[in-house]
C-alpha cells in the first residue's frame, strides 16, 4: 500500500525541532534570492517553492492523514486555470485575488469529490484520485471557454519577481499552517485516522469529516501554488497545468524529506530539485535514469525520509538496519 | 425499576447465513458491572461491536439513556458516552502513549469543551490512574502487552464514558497482572462508570461482576447473579462442557 511511511521517532507530530529550525532558516534565506540573482536562480528558487507548496499540500492528506492521493495536480491545474481565466476573461491582474479565488475553487472541488471518494480506502482511493486527475485534464481540454487544447496566455502587468515573492508567501503560509494544524486537535484527528481509522472512530473522530477537511486543506495549498505558477509561466495549457511531474514529484519529495512532518516537504523539495538540476546539467540524455535510481535508493534505505536521521533514537542505525535487511 | 439505563432489545446480527447473534435481550443498570461470558464464537465481541456502533444490527435495537443508538455511527456513539476497548488492541503505534490518550480526550464526550492543552492534561491524569505515567513519552508500539491493555483502558476512559465495554482486557496477563487489572476496573467502576466486561477468566469475572449474562451460539442462555448463573446446569453444559459438569458435581459430593 502506498500510504505514507509513519513518522515514528521523528520527534512528535511536528517533527524534530532542530531540523525544523534549520529548514525555516533556509526558507527565510530563500526570500532574498531574486535580489542576488534574478535569472536562473530566481526561476530555480521559485520552482523549489512551488514544489515545496505542492508537497506541503500532499503532506496533509498523504503524510498526516495517510491517504496517498495521486491526483493533487488537479487542484494545482484548477488553480492555474482560475488565475488564467481571471486575467483572460475579466482582466484581473492581482496575484492576491488570483490566489484567493484559486484556493476557493480548489476547496470547492475537493469537498465535492472528497465526500464520495474518501469513503474508499488504500489503493482504491489512490486509483480514484489518479482517474480524477486524468479525467479533469481531458474535460478542461475540451472546454473552449478555458482555451480548450491550445491554452491561454497569462501575463498580468506585475513585475516578474513579484511572482517569486508571491510563491514564497504561499509556501511560507502553507508551512506555518501545517505547523499550527499539526499541533492542534485537527492534526491529531488526521494522524489518528492514518494510524488506525477504526480505532480513531471509536475515540470519537468522525473519519469522513476529517478526511474531507484534510483533502480540502491539501487542495487549497496546491491551488494557491497553481495560481502563482500560471502568472509566472505566462502560459497555461492542459499539459502544463496538469503535468505529470507536478503530480509525482511532490509525493517523492514528501517521502524523501519525511512524511507527516512540517519541515519534510521543503527539505525534500530542496534536495530533489538540487539532485535533478545537477543530473540534468551533467547527464542531459539520461538524467531521468539517475533520478529514478535516486528515488529507489531513498525508498529502500530511508523509507521514513531524511529527517529521520535527526532522530536521536537510532536514525543511522535504521539505515544500517535497512542495509542489513537487503543484505548489502 | 425506572427506565433502563442501557438495554439490548431483541438484537440479531446475521453475517450471510451465520447468525452471530439471535434475539438477544438484557438490561444493564447504571453503575453495575455486567459480565458477558460464553464459549469462543458465541457472539460476545459481535455484541460489543453492535453496542459500540461498529456493526448495525440486522434486527433489534440498543437503547441508551432512552435514546435509540442502533443506527448511530461509531464516533457518535462514543460521544454519547459509550466507550470500548478492543480485544486485539489498536494503539496508534507511531504516537506516544500520552498522545494516544489525548486523542480520546479531544474527541470524546467532553471533547468539544477541551482544547489541545487541556486534553493533554486530562491524558496525564489518566496515565497516573492506569499506571502508565512512567512510559508517557514512549511510542505506543514500544509497550509490553499488559501495558498495551492499560493503554486501551486509558484511551477509553479519556472519552469520559458512562459505559465502558471491555473486550478481554485481561487475556494474556499473569495472575499478578490480572489482580492489578481488577483493581483498576474496580476503581473505574467506583467512579460511577458502568462496566460491561467480556472475559474468559472465570475467577476474574465472578469476582468483579454484579450480573452475568451467558451467550452460547449467539443466544442468551442465562442471566443473573454470578453464583447462581454458574451453578445453572445449562450454563455448565454449554459453556464448560458436560465432563466438567460431572467432575464439579463429584468434587462437591466429595467435599460434603
Amino acid at each position: 500500500m502506498a500510504t505514507a511511511p509513519p513518522n515514528r521517532g521523528l520527534g512528535g507530530i511536528t517533527g524534530n525541532a532542530n531540523a525544523l529550525g534549520v529548514t525555516v532558516a533556509a526558507l527565510v534565506l530563500m526570500a532574498f534570492v531574486p535580489q542576488l540573482h534574478s535569472g536562473y536562480y530566481e526561476n530555480l528558487g521559485r520552482g523549489v517553492l512551488m514544489f515545496a507548496t505542492l508537497s506541503l499540500g500532499w503532506n496533509i492528506i498523504g503524510g498526516y492523514t495517510g491517504y496517498a492521493s495521486f491526483g493533487n495536480v488537479v487542484f494545482f491545474g484548477l488553480g492555474s486555470y482560475t488565475a488564467a481565466v481571471l486575467w483572460q476573461h475579466w482582466h484581473q491582474q492581482s496575484i492576491a485575488l488570483a490566489v484567493v479565488c484559486a484556493m476557493a475553487v480548489g476547496v470547492a472541488f475537493a469537498l465535492v469529490l472528497g465526500i464520495p471518494i474518501l469513503r474508499l480506502r488504500g489503493h482504491y482511493f489512490g486509483i480514484a484520485t489518479l482517474g480524477i486527475a486524468l479525467a479533469t485534464q481531458e474535460i478542461v481540454s475540451n472546454i473552449d471557454w478555458l482555451g480548450a487544447g491550445s491554452g491561454f496566455t497569462v501575463r498580468p502587468l506585475d513585475a516578474y519577481s513579484n511572482y517569486y515573492y508571491a510563491m514564497w508567501i504561499v509556501c511560507a503560509a502553507s508551512m506555518l499552517a501545517t505547523y499550527l494544524i499539526a499541533r492542534s486537535k485537527l492534526g491529531y484527528a488526521f494522524v489518528a485516522i492514518r494510524e488506525n481509522e477504526e480505532a480513531a472512530a471509536v475515540l470519537g473522530v468522525d473519519p469522513t469529516r476529517y478526511k474531507v477537511t484534510a483533502w480540502a486543506i491539501s487542495a487549497a495549498m496546491a491551488a494557491a501554488a497553481g495560481a502563482v505558477f500560471a502568472g509566472a509561466n505566462g502560459f497555461i495549457d492542459p499539459p502544463t497545468a496538469f503535468a505529470l511531474d507536478n503530480n509525482i514529484f511532490p509525493i517523492v519529495m514528501v517521502i524523501l524529506g519525511g512524511a507527516g512532518t512540517v519541515a519534510g516537504p521543503l527539505v525534500g523539495a530542496l534536495i530533489l530539485t538540487a539532485i535533478n538540476e545537477t543530473l540534468w546539467s551533467h547527464f542531459p540524455q539520461i538524467h531521468t535514469l539517475f533520478f529514478g535510481a535516486v528515488i529507489v535508493v531513498v525508498v529502500v534505505f530511508l523509507p521514513r525520509g531524511i529527517l529521520w536521521l535527526f532522530n536521536t533514537r537510532g536514525g543511522w542505525k535504521g539505515i544500517a538496519g535497512s542495509l542489513g535487511a537487503y543484505r548489502v | 425499576m425506572s427506565e433502563a439505563f442501557l438495554s439490548i432489545e431483541n438484537v440479531a446480527m446475521y453475517f450471510g447465513g451465520l447468525h452471530a447473534l439471535d434475539d438477544v435481550s438484557f438490561e444493564v443498570e447504571r453503575g453495575s458491572v455486567l459480565g458477558l461470558i460464553g464459549p469462543n464464537g458465541s457472539g460476545k465481541t459481535t455484541l460489543m461491536n453492535v453496542v459500540s456502533g461498529v456493526y448495525k444490527p440486522t434486527y433489534g435495537n440498543v437503547r441508551f439513556n432512552g435514546k435509540r443508538i442502533a443506527d448511530v455511527p461509531t464516533y457518535a456513539v462514543c460521544r454519547l458516552g459509550i466507550a470500548r476497548t478492543f480485544q486485539v488492541v489498536k494503539p496508534f503505534a507511531n504516537l506516544t502513549v500520552l498522545e494516544n490518550v489525548a486523542v480520546g480526550a479531544m474527541y470524546g464526550r467532553n471533547g468539544n469543551r477541551r482544547g489541545a492543552r487541556a486534553s493533554f492534561e486530562r491524558a496525564r491524569e489518566l496515565l497516573e490512574i492506569v499506571g502508565l505515567a512512567r512510559v508517557a513519552k514512549r511510542n505506543a508500539s514500544d509497550l509490553t502487552i499488559p501495558d498495551r491493555k492499560r493503554l486501551e483502558v486509558a484511551k477509553a476512559l479519556a472519552l469520559d464514558p458512562e459505559v465502558l465495554l471491555l473486550d478481554e482486557v485481561m487475556a494474556g496477563l499473569n495472575a499478578t497482572e490480572v489482580e492489578e487489572a481488577l483493581d483498576l476496573l474496580r476503581t473505574v467502576n467506583s467512579r460511577g462508570v458502568t462496566l460491561i466486561v467480556v472475559e474468559h477468566l472465570m475467577k476474574a469475572i465472578v469476582s468483579i461482576s454484579t450480573t452475568i449474562v451467558v451467550l452460547a451460539e449467539g443466544k442468551k442462555i442465562a442471566e443473573g447473579a454470578p453464583a447462581e448463573v454458574l451453578a445453572s446446569p445449562r450454563v455448565i453444559e454449554a459453556y464448560l462442557g458436560t465432563r466438567y459438569a460431572e467432575r464439579q458435581r463429584a468434587q462437591r459430593e466429595a467435599q460434603a
